[in-house]
Formats: structure tokens, sequence, C-alpha cells
């Protein structure tokens, strides 16, 4: 048995693995649809709140350091230490340098499934932090993303809009 | 010593990333990959449990057994003499959460078992067997190859 402590260090095998060999797009995707199973009612049928209240478990479950603001159609997610990268980095192995992709690879989907609009900055790979806002009005999205763009020029930000 | 030693709440729901990441690396890139993949956790993640294997030093291997399947709330005996170890598992943890769950259980699951141990083993004094029972029940045994 892997345990669930080290599942991290065995999925970052995999990244490797995958970036070497292609298909780690594909599979991306495949953890985005098995997510769905985990989150898509939960964000689908309450919106922000029900991704506040998936975080709150994950923030408990993973150990992780985590802010979390819900306010006027906005959730932000500031990591400021992610247990994922952190063990895959504290790892014998190495880190695989596409690690941190694997997260919007499967929450953008998901949150497009579920009607909601995320602006996405990963920031630095080689640090345990991001930053996210998702909102669940699109206006309001494209709103936000010009306000972050001029916040923080240079920032390579992902969205599903 | 552990390398790794977890401690804090725990998110089960992990073993279904991994029966999904087997699944996924067989079925597209075969059996060979999936050895290949576990080998290099067996032998680089798990490098301080292998190389004090290799140099006749079981003693993490057995304190990463007891603490991680205590961790995982597993129903098992780990039983140690000098020349071999043995983790009877009356009921697999990871599987058990997976079930519960509902998710689909790989059918390659027990290889994050079987492949992980013979890693660890590789190039080692040591070797290991495991005897799958019924599903979630196994026996692994390492023991001192004969020299």
């Amino acid at each position: 048995m892997i345990p669930s402590d080290h599942f991290v260090r065995f999925y970052n095998e995999i990244f490797k693995y995958l970036d070497a060999h292609g298909g780690l797009e594909d599979y991306f995707q495949a953890i985005s649809e098995q997510q769905e199973f985990h989150c898509l009612q939960a964000f689908r049928e309450q919106g922000l709140q029900g991704v506040y209240d998936y975080y709150v478990k994950i923030r408990r479950e993973e150990n992780c350091g985590l802010e979390m603001i819900l306010e006027d159609g906005c959730l932000q997610l500031i990591m400021t230490r992610c247990p994922s990268l952190s063990k895959a980095m504290d790892n014998d192995a190495g880190v695989c340098p596409r690690y941190c992709e694997h997260c919007p690879g499967w929450v953008l989907p998901v949150y497009s499934k579920a009607g909601l609009f995320i602006i996405y900055d990963v920031m630095e790979h080689d640090q345990p932090h991001c930053h996210s806002w998702i909102l669940d009005q699109l206006g309001s999205a494209q709103a936000k993303l010009q306000e972050v763009h001029q916040a923080r020029p240079g920032a390579k930000l992902l969205t599903n809009f | 010593m552990l390398r790794y030693r977890e401690t804090g709440e725990m998110h089960k729901d992990f073993h279904g990333g991994t029966s999904l990441a087997l699944d996924f690396v067989a079925d597209r890139y075969g059996e060979q990959a999936l050895s290949e993949i576990l080998h290099n956790v067996g032998t680089k993640v798990y490098a301080s449990i292998h190389e004090k294997l290799k140099r006749d030093d079981p003693s993490e291997l057995v304190e990463h057994l007891a603490y991680f399947y205590n961790r995982e709330g597993a129903d098992f005996d780990l039983k140690v003499s000098g020349q071999e170890i043995i983790l009877t598992l009356r009921e697999c943890p990871a599987i058990a959460h997976i079930r519960k769950l509902g998710l689909p259980l790989s059918k390659h699951f027990c290889r994050s078992t079987t492949d992980l141990n013979d890693a660890l083993c590789d190039g080692t004094p040591w070797a290991t067997e495991t005897r799958i029972l019924a599903e979630g029940q196994c026996v692994q045994r390492f023991y001192r190859k004969e020299k």
C-alpha cells in the first residue's frame, strides 16, 4: 500500500514518466474526471459556497496553509503552504518540474462544468504557494482578470473563460 | 528513523487517486511502465529504506510498515524476527476506503504493494513475497536471502 500521506510522491513519479513519454495533459483530464466525483455536484448546486466547503475539508485533511476569502461573488484561495508541492519537494526522488500543472489541469475543467469562472496564478513552480479567484458571473470574472493583470503585471494567469 | 513521518490529518481520498493512476498508466503504457514507475518509487522515493536494506538493515522498513499501517487504521499484525518480517493484513485500509467511496478499484491495485516491496528489496540481501488471500487481505513477507 502506498500510504495516503505518500500518494503525492507517487503522483510525482507518474508525472515524470508521462512528461517523458507524452500524455501528461490526458492524465490531468482523467484526474479532473475523477475529481468530479468528489466535488462537481456541490460546486454546481451550491456554487462558491460549495467550493468553500470543499476546500475547508481539503485544508484540514491535507494540512494546507490556505486562506479563503468569500465576498461579493468571489472566492479567493490563497495557498500559503501547498502540502502537495511541499511533499513533492521534500522527496529523495526530486520534484517533477511540471508538478504544479496538475492543479489547474484538473480544476479548470471542473469549474467550467460547474458554471464557475477561475483566474489562477500558479506563481513560482518551486515555491509552495499560489492564488486563485473563483467567481460565479462571467462579467465579474472578466473585470477581476483586468484588475489582477494590473496588480500583477507579468503574472501568467490561467483562466477557463 | 523514518525519512518521511507525516502527522496530523490524512486525506484518504488519495487512495482513489492511486487506483486511477495505476489504471491510467497500465491501460495506456502497459504493465512494464507501471513496473518502472513503482520501481522508481521503491528505490528513489524510498531511497532511505532501500539504501538501509542494501546495508542489511531493515530497521526503517519495519518502522515504516508499523507507522503507516497504524496511521491508516489498518487491521494488521507485524511480526519481526532476525530473519524475516511478516505483515498480515486483514483489511487493507486503502481498498476499504475506495470501496467506501464507491470508486472503481484498479485490478492492478495490489501492485502498489507487490512491485513496491520488490523494488525496496532489489539489489539488497532481502527478498519479499506477498500472498493475496482475498480482496484487502494479504500476507507480506520480507526475508533475508540465503547466502
